[in-house]
């Protein structure tokens, strides 16, 4: 499982109720934006033990939540990790979710660039990460994944999570259009600005926006990535 | 190929020579002080932050550098994207040391909104939040300039309040809140003005907008929310948009019982014109203290979100913010009720004929979770019963709905927050836990670790033995959900094509045929059965074999050893004797009858054969009372063939517990009926027959089994030479060809080396007794905790005593 036995604690067997144990307060600790590594490795059963997949990398990452104790060092490279450790466990449930699906992982990009992506049929979910593992409190994790790239949200666990997955998918879209994520070559690298651009105004400092389709567009309107180009 | 291509720059990027990368930074600092910032200096900003950001290492720029990143930021004549770039990459290096931002005197908001993002990330240790949230609100209350809008700082102002709720000030939360009122009740219900475009053919006097419209097209009919539509949007609707976004996170942090102190001045200027459905019906809350207003105000678009949410949305897209408004709506009024109970009468009714309208659309579900909250939280307060609400949710929408993985977790959620609700042995969430168990059977991967939350909340006497029948039918589970779903999506005439008399061929034509009907029904139950027998399953889980090697009922497979030792663990705290009896007669008899998957199999009996023995621990008498059914799976060497794990540790279990010392009923009759049983299974594995050849069994059966004789025998003294004469045959066995083919070296070696130590401790009848009986009380201590560790110690003492071997030093 990806999840890992380790990291399989039960809970005390106490009473308890998230919602009433003090203030949960809703928001977005993060956006990441990674690739889904290599082809899954041959061995068809992923245990607990598999290793990590090859490769998977952060193509962009931004994250909203004060970074945590320690040197200005460590923390950035905590940062990092943490968000390096959401995308593997993004791939791991993707891995998970294609193979139940009984379709073979297709990472491949497609083979005309400018093929329409269904979005809707991409293959996407929630988990919840543990406590310390890596972020020092609970959070669930909004993912989407789309050709040989994943999308995540890390969520405070009393997010709006229907909210937060189309959000996800909203991002997703113009995303795959700003970065040229499809196109050959990895100039989606080189266009930081369009993607800081986009997450600016569909989510503000990490705020989920209830935003209509013309809402939404006419905020993109408003991108001054085009200004220059 | 992508990835290839990525991994190549990200290389690239992160092992710049610093020489290289020191002239880079030169260049784009040329780039950012020549006259015209462009096109270039933006794509060498983007290319420095790939750099900076490729790393997870410090990136250390020349300090000038980062100092006129900061002056490019902070300067109005930039283009946007440089400034946006400049912050990027300063907040790529966060933490940063040579930052000299401040937000001080900023008066642009989104100048503000930028700076506000780098100095949040810099973890608070000059005090960065408060100084933000200072900041934001002093330009909140004040004069906004021209052309400059609220709406870039209100998400910084939540974003504050999320790392640190305290930055604000009473007087200021007032302030914020008496400015959520009116954005959130008086915003224009009147579209925006597109922004002119100024060019030769625009025309100065377009159109007048019209009004904004509801989700369907109709002229909106009472105050804007963010399910109001238009083709501009003004600035007020703007903040309304993100009032309404961050409502809950203000009224969960400040909305509660605070330092409030009414001020009967606090009267907002509000636009009289909007003629309200809602807000007609309320009472008049101008005198009302800010925060109890904004509650007021919070629930009356609340309700309004709730109506709107009953109209047919043109744009599909519109249509799913209808149903996040609707959760969002739900969870405010909870927290509304919860600050203030007078709340609770008017929204439950409310809710009440919100439930009854999406209770029958799948396409509501995820809203029912948050309604059910609701009614949880509030219905004993109002006396209300909503049995009915939990019931429907319980049993239709899990049974319906467990192939749709969002709700499938948020249900799962929802179950470990109100864990206490499975409590009451009576309530409707307790019996439902089968179909609690689809959520899981489907959707393994994600949920797994939810479960190991959930599992020991589940469990008690009452539910245990179904739910160990249900662990161990998991597998099951997840094939006969597929056959369901598989079936629904039937076509009449293909499901009536069933002929009764006819045996099925498939497991579709299976599902609907008398003969697995019932079964099918019984295994996708709703609720549970606890008069019900398993044992029925039989042919089913034969039939859905079929589907073994499916990867879905593989990853399930996968789960069920990590749950059935949770199962164990948890029930060993509350299990009594009889039920701990149960469970043991279930690991034999369930033993043979899993679903058939070798890896699951291997699995289970693994985790069963250990938590054998823990039970036997808790509870040795159970070796006595069920001595019949023992000693019928004892005397089966099929069960060595099928299931050696199980088989040994039984064998080892009745060695270590079948003692007067654990229970006065163990009479040398009994220790004598396991004896012969163990004697004749272990000749029988270990006979040399002229012709046939020697079945492999592992060696560990054979030497666990002499093992168990001797203690026995220690026990029963008269037993001593019948078992001393088997071990010495052992010599004969292990030296004999058609042994030697099976087994190797080393495992002859450990099986004879065994059979001498255990001869050797029988000549000394009463010292074998102590060291295979430890009494009960020091069973505890360190020393005797594993048996398995200490025996062979023993066995090594007794030996070199034996042997007369000179400077024995024990340890």
């Amino acid at each position: 499982m990806a999840a890992g036995r380790g990291c399989l604690r039960p809970l005390r067997r106490a009473p308890r109720d998230g919602r009433r144990a003090g203030v949960a307060v809703a928001m977005v600790r993060a956006f990441v934006l990674h690739t889904l590594g290599g082809p899954a490795p041959p061995a068809a059963a992923p245990g607990p033990a598999a290793a990590p997949p090859p490769r998977c990398r952060v193509l962009y990452a931004r994250a909203y939540e004060a970074p945590g104790e320690g040197a200005p060092a460590r923390q950035r490279l905590r940062r990092k990790e943490q968000l390096l450790a959401v995308a593997r466990q993004v791939t791991s449930q993707c891995r998970l979710l294609q193979a139940a699906a009984g379709r073979a992982a297709s990472l491949a990009p497609p083979q005309l660039p400018d093929e329409p992506v269904s979005l809707q049929a991409a293959p996407g979910g929630l988990f919840r990460l543990r406590p310390g593992d890596p972020f020092s409190g609970p959070a669930t994790v909004v993912w989407l994944a789309v050709l040989a790239l994943g999308f995540a949200l890390v969520c405070e666990p009393h997010e709006n999570l229907l909210l937060a997955e189309s959000t996800l998918r909203r991002l997703a879209r113009r995303l795959l259009g700003a970065l040229r994520l499809l196109g050959p070559g990895a100039e989606a690298l080189l266009r930081a600005g369009h993607a800081e651009a986009l997450l600016d105004r569909l989510l503000p400092h990490g705020q989920l926006l209830f935003l209509g389709e013309a809402a939404a567009q006419a905020l993109e309107r408003e991108a001054p990535a085009k200004a220059l180009r | 190929m992508f990835t290839a291509a990525a991994e190549g720059l990200l290389k690239q990027a992160r092992e710049i020579p610093e020489e290289e990368l020191g002239r880079f930074v030169s260049h784009v600092a040329a780039l950012l002080q020549g006259r015209d910032a462009g096109a270039e200096a933006v794509d060498c900003l983007q290319r420095l932050h790939l750099v900076v950001a490729a790393t997870k290492y410090p990136r250390t720029l020349d300090g000038k550098f980062v100092e006129l990143l900061q002056t490019v930021l902070c300067s109005p004549k930039y283009p946007e994207q440089v400034q946006v770039l400049c912050a990027a990459i300063l907040r790529e290096m966060s933490p940063c040391n040579e930052l000299i931002l401040s937000c001080d005197d900023v008066q642009d908001t989104k100048l503000l909104s930028l700076i506000s993002s780098i100095l949040l990330a810099q973890g608070d240790k000059k005090a960065e939040v408060s100084a933000v949230a200072q900041r934001v609100v002093k330009v909140l209350e004040g004069r906004l300039p021209e052309g400059q809008s609220f709406r870039h700082i209100l998400p910084v102002l939540s974003n504050v309040i999320s790392i640190s709720p305290v930055s604000l000030a009473e007087e200021q939360i007032n302030v914020v809140s008496k400015k959520m009122v009116d954005w959130l009740r008086y915003a224009s219900t009147q579209q925006g003005v597109p922004q002119p475009s100024g060019g030769f053919f625009s025309n100065p006097r377009a159109r007048q907008p019209g009004p904004v419209t509801e989700v369907d097209g109709a002229i909106a009919t009472d105050f804007f929310t963010v399910l109001s539509l238009a083709q501009h949007y003004t600035e007020d609707q703007w903040l309304n948009m993100q009032a309404f976004s961050m409502l809950r996170k203000w009224l969960l942090c400040y909305g509660g019982e605070g330092l409030s102190t009414p001020n009967s001045d606090d009267r907002s200027e509000m636009d009289g014109s909007v003629i309200s459905m809602v807000s007609t019906t309320s009472t008049s809350s101008h005198l009302l203290p800010p925060k109890e207003r904004l509650r007021e105000k919070a629930f009356e678009y609340c309700q309004r979100l709730i109506e709107q949410s009953n109209r047919r949305a043109l744009k599909k897209a519109d249509g799913e913010l209808q149903k996040a408004c609707l959760i969002e709506a739900v969870t405010i009024l909870d927290i509304i009720c919860k600050q203030d109970s007078s709340y609770v009468y008017r929204t439950l009714s409310s809710l009440k004929i919100l439930h009854s309208r999406i209770s029958g659309d799948v396409a509501f579900a995820r809203a029912l979770l948050p309604l059910a909250q609701f009614f949880l939280n509030h219905s004993e307060t109002a006396a209300v019963d909503s049995d009915a609400v939990y019931k429907h949710l319980f049993t239709e929408i899990p049974a319906q709905l467990f192939h749709n993985p969002s709700l499938a977790f948020e249900f799962i959620q929802f179950c470990k927050d109100n864990s206490q609700l499975f409590t009451d042995t009576s309530s409707i969430f307790r019996q439902s836990f089968p179909n609690l168990f689809k959520f899981l059977a489907w959707n393994s991967p994600s949920l797994i670790s939810e479960f190991v939350d959930l599992l020991p909340f589940l469990l008690d006497a009452g539910t245990a033995i179904e739910i160990f029948h249900l662990l161990l039918d998991l597998p099951c589970l997840t094939a006969a959900l597929d056959i369901q779903l598989r079936s629904t999506s039937l076509s009449a005439s293909e499901k009536a094509a069933c002929d009764p008399a006819v045996k099925p061929a498939t497991c579709l034509e299976a599902f609907r045929h008398p003969l697995y009907k019932s079964m099918f029904q019984y295994l996708l139950r709703v609720e549970a059965a606890p008069e019900d027998s398993p044992e029925r399953l039989i042919p089913l889980r034969q039939l859905l074999g079929s589907l073994a090697s499916s990867p879905r009922v593989v990853q399930c497979a996968e789960t069920v050893p990590v749950l059935l030792e949770l199962f164990f663990s948890v029930v060993a705290e509350f299990a009594d004797k009889p039920l701990i009896n149960q469970l043991v007669l279930l690991v034999l008899q369930r033993s043979d009858q899993l679903y058939e998957t070798s890896a699951f199999k291997d699995d289970v009996y693994r985790v069963l054969s250990s938590q054998l023995l823990t039970l036997c621990k808790l509870h040795p008498a159970l070796l006595v009372e069920l001595s019949k059914e023992l000693l019928e799976f004892l005397a089966s060497v099929n069960n060595i063939r099928n299931k050696e794990a199980l088989f040994t540790h039984m064998v080892w279990a009745i060695g270590e517990y079948m003692s007067v010392s654990y229970d006065k009923r163990c009479t040398v009759e009994q220790i004598n009926r396991f004896f012969e049983a163990l004697e004749a299974t272990l000749f029988e594995i270990t006979q040399l027959r002229p012709l046939a050849s020697i079945p492999n069994y592992a060696p560990r059966v054979i030497t666990v089994l002499m093992t168990t004789l001797t203690k026995l025998a220690s026990r029963s003294q008269d037993l001593i030479p019948r078992v001393s004469l088997f071990l010495s045959k052992m010599r004969m066995f292990v030296q004999s060809p058609a042994v030697t083919s099976v087994y190797c070296e080393e495992d002859r070696e450990e099986i004879l080396n065994r059979a001498t130590e255990l001869m050797n401790l029988l000549k000394m009848p009463s010292v074998a007794q102590f060291v295979f009986t430890p009494p009960v009380d020091v069973a505890t201590t360190a020393f005797q905790r594993d048996a398995n560790e200490s025996l062979p110690f023993a066995l090594r003492i007794v030996s070199r005593l034996l042997e007369g071997g000179a400077g024995f030093m024990p340890g």
